[in-house]
């Protein structure tokens, strides 16, 4: 019967022991919330506040004068291969800011 | 005119009659000629001047008219009046004051069908500007998707 007493609270002593490094364990996984000073650094999205853009836009006008010299110099360039049709003509490389 | 691309290889009598079945039209600056979608009579060989050949494009979701070919003194315009289904396939202005010699296609198929020589003259120069256009275009458009090809795998 001491026998079967002992077993138990061993076992009992055993059990609390693993409970309580399971729990130690389980909240050592939690990741820590960020404190409050690091929550106001990041810039909170606003209604009519569009992001910034990654690059500066080309004036409507000015994008089209770059059309317009794009297809010119394009122009001359089918030109200069009609002339003489060679491989390099064709893929000549070209000066137009619309593609560089 | 009668040095006109359309008209090459025709004497210069000749020339001056197939010139006779149009009318001269002046245009003013910034007037336009013809527009795409049109239904296409006349063809126009340019007498001074410059005309401006435009397609719609969608630039920064705004129909904009893309200048993509001029053409100047002696140079025709508009042969979209000779090939079926007879509808301009481009729009067409001029820059700055501009005089064109409008030749009506029922004109022109009826002195051609009375005068054959002249007629098959005109259809080789009439080739001759079609090929060179399609030429062009075609070598512009390889130049593009070579970019394109580039862009893919770079």
């Amino acid at each position: 019967m001491e026998m079967l007493l002992m077993g138990a609270v061993l076992s009992m002593f055993g059990l609390a022991v693993t409970c309580l490094a399971f729990g130690a364990a389980a909240r050592g996984e939690k990741r820590p919330e960020p404190a409050e000073g690091v929550k106001a650094a990041v810039p909170a999205t606003r209604f009519f506040v569009s992001p910034p853009a990654t690059q500066p836009r080309v004036p409507i006008e000015a994008l089209l004068l770059q059309i317009e010299n794009h297809v010119r110099l394009e122009q001359a360039a089918a030109e200069c291969f009609l002339e003489s049709p060679n491989a390099a003509l064709l893929h000549s490389r070209t000066i137009s800011p619309l593609v560089n | 005119m009668v040095n006109a691309d359309l008209l090459k290889g025709l004497a210069e009598d000749e020339a001056e009659r197939v010139l006779a079945l149009g009318k001269r039209v002046v245009l003013t600056t910034g007037a336009e000629l013809f527009h795409l979608g049109d239904q296409a009579d006349c063809i126009y060989l340019v007498a001074r001047g410059r005309i401006r050949l435009t397609l719609p494009m969608q630039v920064r979701s705004r129909d904009e008219d893309v200048m993509v070919e001029e053409r100047s003194s002696g140079q025709t315009v508009g042969w979209s009046a000779l090939i079926p289904p007879y509808r301009f396939t481009l729009t067409a202005t001029a820059p700055l004051e501009t005089e064109v010699i409008a030749l009506p296609r029922e004109a022109l198929n009826q002195y051609f069908a009375a005068h054959p020589e002249t007629g098959y003259a005109v259809s080789l120069n009439l080739s001759s500007v079609i090929g060179q256009r399609l030429q062009l275009f075609q070598a512009m458009w390889l130049r593009e998707v070579q970019r394109m090809v580039e862009l893919r795998c770079a």
